[in-house]
């Protein structure tokens, strides 16, 4: 079986196109698909087909998008990823953080125009764990300036892993008391533009612009193509200098667009390689396949291909280390400086949540974006939007400093909603026998020049990043791990950017204000629904409470209680033991059922009568009665 | 020093053979003084000593071909099934010890009340062989027959296991060195006979009732201990299998344990990974995550043994339970019942009869013994053919109490 669909090639766009308008009707569905070839599940599709189209639109277009829910008992919402929304923070996406949820049967229309973006972006919804069921896209923009680099056709792949079981049934699992450790579900496959044994058919002597878009949802993916080195030139829609290497690493939700200039020879067709990182699962066990093969097709009769091995990952590019094409220096000092400390733990109800300083993002009542517009001159009071949605307010054009400490062991790809960010340094991993390192201010690596800049970006196991950006895109933007799992666990923050500016030169939609009503959420009011007082928070959603430290009452009492037993208990051993009982004998001969031999054997007069006195009880099944018949006298015999 | 000595194989060695010497030695200690300088048998004590041993020894085997078996398929397989099933098996061996160890302490403390001249008829009489080919292998005979070798078997066996599995198959994969091993090892095995010696010692030069208190108070805390550990190892593992495992990976942090079950947890003092505190488990009970279950089961041992001595010592102060006259605890034995007590028992008359003749026969015996100086006591001859004797339910005037004593008396040789 041969798919092809990578057949939406598009020249490179030159000149002054006039701006577009494109408008898209879509209407999210659940419909059975079998898109790894092992198994057949429901998926959420797009107007009843599956995968979801890749959209391609021109720098200065506009997208009215009508997004419908027809999934029943579901909500969605549509984020597009990595776009800065500028001027439309209503269209970003995030449910309860930008918008309510579109509930059964309601329509939300997206609209938002590209103004200074191009590159390899997509889009998927923004509703706890959807876009593991399938809505996800790729979405390019295509770039109406000149490139800083050449090619002769672009290609745009999507790279994702896939599950068997609908997210439902895992995130009920995941987050749950018999899941303490949190591990994430392990994923059955990795598909290529969420579909199997794929084929790219290239023309020989061709400089190919390929967009590698993950549009992941925990797993992070090694990039090969046997024998093809690739050229770095953009990533996460930055352009960056050249930079050649032939294995990428991809974490969930990152972009790289390279060129590859396909051979002379068309005698063989080469394999296209995605390969799990084996050390973000906690077991394979139900993995079906930890890799993925696609053709690279120099002639169809050569036909399909076998897998690819590669020796390492020690090649494997190093994204921090890239630079971008327009040289923007390193920000001055910050002005605000966010240190986060990434936590996985249990609370009181056993279930492994994610945090940021001690506080698991929860959800709140109104749309943190809805407060910001409803809240007035309480806006810039980050309070009003709650203490469990650990919002930061921050003012206009000052150069954000966030600086994540990852105290847990694993990866975590970060992603900024409404901005790229610098990435000024990335500690190495620390070995899970070491403790963490955090961020020292006043002792760390020199930092780059002109930092490397993208929207997405991991921490490494026990270590930090220190990333900064302009507050120069006013609107409510999320920053959360890219790990969908980690996010349902609540590793997020809320940063609310100049709110003020918000209120004056934005508003809400009818269409934004129609899908609330529709959901049932309170279209005016802070994190807890309050219109009245927007310091008062009675009622918010807050975390589950700690798990308790050490001893609590409970613990004292019973610990204290046990002791008490434990000493009573020898007391009455003791008493028992030294009390004189006389006539113990025959109770205790009777009680272990056992027959005693009383013989009595004269010595001094060496009389050889001997007393049989059995002490037992009559009717043994073992027939002690029908012992020898003896009178009563003989037990007075002398 | 730490490429020689490993502390954690020290302290799990230690821990495992504190439990099971500390069992021996009592027994040893109880038989040397409650049976052995009782009477002039050394044929009884040797024989009960000799069980002792052989118990403990046997137990001792079984672990290590057992243990040896386990690692073997460790490393052959790659697989360590120990672990999977680490729980059902420790809680298995709690729950056989807890029962064992209780039922020999009130044995040995109730003995230890009795006249001396009793103590060996008794030794004797559970070590005789049923004549019938049937009954010698009813479970209740050879039970009793061999108390003194199932509960020092049971409790090496347990504890050898555990030690063997711990050091041997999951120590060695964590451990740099294998040179690191026989010296703790070694060690720990010293320490814990050190305290099996004094403990001996102790008991054997001291009162018999005071040391064999105390000493059975000691036995009673870590069956206390066991009973609790084997229900927190049952829940442990009923948690564990619905985790999938994952709980035990976590050390003990949070998530290593159910929070729904939970009533205490610190994060530190694990009997199973810090060193010293499985001392401490071993002997008290002591767990870093106390569950309701590892906790009531830990309390309602002792109030039920709590209950049973008081019943026990009303019952022997008064021939009944309180308030019923009729009810003596071993009634409470379904075992009792199945032997069918009642279908036998006598009229009123047939039982005041036989229970004249019964006190003559004790008083007879008893000034016997005076002028002897001792007995002898002979193998029991019974005549299975003859006819059935006199049997009845007796209300024993000794000491006015009211106890139903079915006593056959039986006469299988007279000769003047």
């Amino acid at each position: 079986m041969l798919f092809k669909r990578l057949l939406t090639v598009l020249g490179a766009a030159v000149g002054f196109a006039a701006a577009e308008t494109h408008t898209l009707y879509w209407n999210a569905t659940w419909a059975d698909a079998n898109p790894d070839g092992y198994f057949e599940r429901p998926v959420v599709s797009c107007n009843g087909t599956f995968p979801w189209p890749q959209v391609h639109i021109n720098k200065g277009d506009t997208v009215l998008l009508y997004l419908t829910n027809g999934l029943g008992d579901h909500n969605t919402t549509v984020h597009f990823h990595g776009i800065f929304q500028h001027n439309s923070n209503e269209m970003d996406g995030p449910e309860m953080v930008n918008q309510c949820p579109i509930p059964d049967g309601e329509t939300m229309l997206y609209n938002f125009t590209i103004t200074d973006q191009a590159g390899a972006y997509w889009y998927h919804s923004h509703t706890r764990g959807q876009y593991a069921d399938g809505f996800r896209g790729a979405f390019i923009i295509h770039d109406t300036d000149e490139e800083p680099f050449t090619y002769d056709e672009e290609v745009s792949v999507t790279i994702a892993e896939w599950y068997h079981d609908l997210s439902d049934p895992l995130i009920a699992t995941f987050l749950n008391l018999y899941n303490p450790t949190g591990a994430e579900p392990i994923p059955q496959t990795l598909l290529f533009n969420d579909s199997y044994n794929c084929t790219w058919d290239v023309q020989p002597n061709t400089t190919y612009k390929l967009n590698i878009i993950s549009t992941g949802f925990f797993v992070s993916q090694y990039f090969w193509i046997e024998d093809h080195n690739m050229t770095v030139v953009q990533i996460d829609g930055i352009n960056v200098t050249p930079n050649t290497t032939d294995l990428l690493y991809i974490t969930a939700a990152q972009r790289y667009t390279v060129l590859i200039t396909t051979k002379d020879d068309t005698s063989q067709n080469y394999a296209i390689m995605q390969k799990m990182d084996e050390d973000m699962l906690d077991n394979e066990d139900t993995v079906i396949s930890l890799n993925n093969t696609s053709t690279m097709s120099y002639d169809s009769s050569n036909g399909a291909v076998e897998q690819s091995y590669i020796d390492s990952y020690d090649s494997m590019m190093d994204d921090f280390y890239l630079e971008p094409v327009d040289a923007i220096e390193i920000y001055d000092d910050y002005d605000y400086l966010i240190t986060i400390d990434v936590i996985m733990t249990n609370l009181d109800n056993g279930i492994n949540y994610a945090f940021f300083n001690n506080i698991t993002y929860t959800s709140p009542k109104v749309p943190t974006l809805t407060t910001v517009f409803t809240a007035g001159e309480e806006a810039t009071n980050q309070i009003v939007y709650g203490t469990n949605t650990h919002a930061y307010v921050l003012q206009k054009d000052e150069i954000v400093q966030i600086v994540v400490n990852n105290q847990d062991t694993g990866k975590h790809p970060f992603h900024l909603h409404g901005h790229v960010f610098q990435v000024l340094e990335r500690h190495e991993s620390i070995s899970d026998d070491d403790s963490p390192v955090g961020y020292n201010e006043s002792d760390h690596a020199e930092w780059p020049q002109y930092p490397m800049r993208r929207d997405t970006f991991y921490v490494k196991p026990q270590s930090y990043f220190v990333i900064r950006f302009k507050a120069d895109n006013p609107g409510v933007w999320f920053f959360h791990c890219h790990i969908e799992w980690h996010l349902i666990q609540g590793l997020a923050i809320t940063l609310i950017e100049d709110p003020l500016s918000i209120q004056a030169n934005q508003s809400l939609s009818d269409s934004y204000l129609s899908a609330c009503e529709a959901a049932g959420v309170p279209t005016a009011g802070n994190a807890a629904g309050n219109t009245e007082d927007y310091l008062d928070l009675t009622g918010q959603n807050v975390q589950c409470k700690d798990l308790p430290a050490g001893f609590t009452a409970r613990g004292i009492v019973a610990l204290v209680f046990s002791c008490i037993t434990g000493i009573v208990g020898c007391v009455v051993i003791g008493i028992y033991g030294m009390a004189e009982v006389h006539g113990i004998e025959k109770l205790v001969v009777e009680d272990l059922n056992v027959s005693v031999n009383d013989n009595d054997d004269n010595e001094d007069t060496g009389s050889q009568s001997v007393y049989d006195v059995e002490v037992a009880h009559t009717g043994d099944v073992d027939g002690e009665t029908g012992s020898a018949s003896g009178n009563s006298s003989s037990a007075r015999k002398v | 020093m730490v490429d020689v000595f490993n502390v954690e194989v020290y302290f799990i060695v230690l821990r495992e053979s504190l439990e099971a010497i500390i069992v021996v030695s009592v027994l040893l200690a109880f038989l040397k003084q409650g049976l052995g300088k009782a009477t002039d048998d050394p044929a009884v004590y040797k024989r009960l000593v000799r069980q002792v041993y052989i118990g403990a020894f046997t137990g001792v085997l079984v672990c290590l071909i057992i243990g040896a078996a386990f690692i073997g398929t460790y490393y052959s397989l790659g697989n360590d099934i120990w672990s999977e099933s680490e729980d059902i098996w420790e809680g298995t061996f709690c729950v056989f010890a807890t029962v064992l160890i209780s039922i020999m302490g009130v044995a040995m403390l109730r003995i230890n009340k009795m006249q001396e001249k009793w103590r060996i008829k008794i030794a004797k009489a559970l070590l005789a062989s049923p004549d019938d080919f049937k009954g010698r292998f009813k479970l209740g005979y050879l039970t009793k027959k061999y108390a003194m070798f199932v509960l020092p078997f049971i409790t090496c066996l347990r504890e050898g296991l555990e030690a063997v599995v711990f050091v041997g198959g999951v120590g060695l994969v964590h451990a740099s060195s294998a040179r690191a091993y026989p010296l703790p090892v070694v060690c720990g095995l010293i320490s814990g006979m050190a305290v099996g010696v004094f403990l001996y010692y102790g008991g054997s030069r001291s009162s018999l009732q005071v040391f064999l208190c105390i000493s059975t108070a000691i036995l009673y805390l870590i069956s206390a201990g066991l009973f609790s550990r084997a229900v927190w190892d049952f829940e442990t593992n009923e948690f564990n299998n619905l985790t999938g495992g994952d709980a035990s990976e976590s050390g003990d942090g949070a998530g290593s344990y159910d929070i729904t079950k939970s009533v205490w947890h610190v994060n530190c003092c694990n009997p199973e990974l810090d060193n010293g505190w499985d001392v401490f488990n071993a002997l008290l009970g002591w767990q870093n995550s106390a569950s309701y279950g590892s906790v009531i089961s830990y309390n309602v041992y002792w109030i039920f043994l709590m209950a049973v001595l008081l019943l026990m010592l009303y019952e022997e102060k008064h021939g009944h339970l309180p308030f019923c006259k009729k009810l003596r605890l071993i009634h409470f034995n379904p075992m009792y019942w199945l032997k069918n007590k009642k279908k036998n028992e006598l009229t009123q008359e047939e039982q005041e009869e036989l229970f004249r003749r019964v006190q003559e026969k004790f008083a007879k015996t008893a000034n016997a013994e005076e002028d002897a100086g001792g007995i002898e006591v002979s193998e029991k001859k019974t005549d299975t053919g003859s006819e059935i004797n006199e049997s009845a339910d007796i209300e024993s005037g000794e000491n006015n109490k009211h106890v139903q004593t079915e006593v056959v008396q039986t006469e299988t040789l007279e000769k003047n």
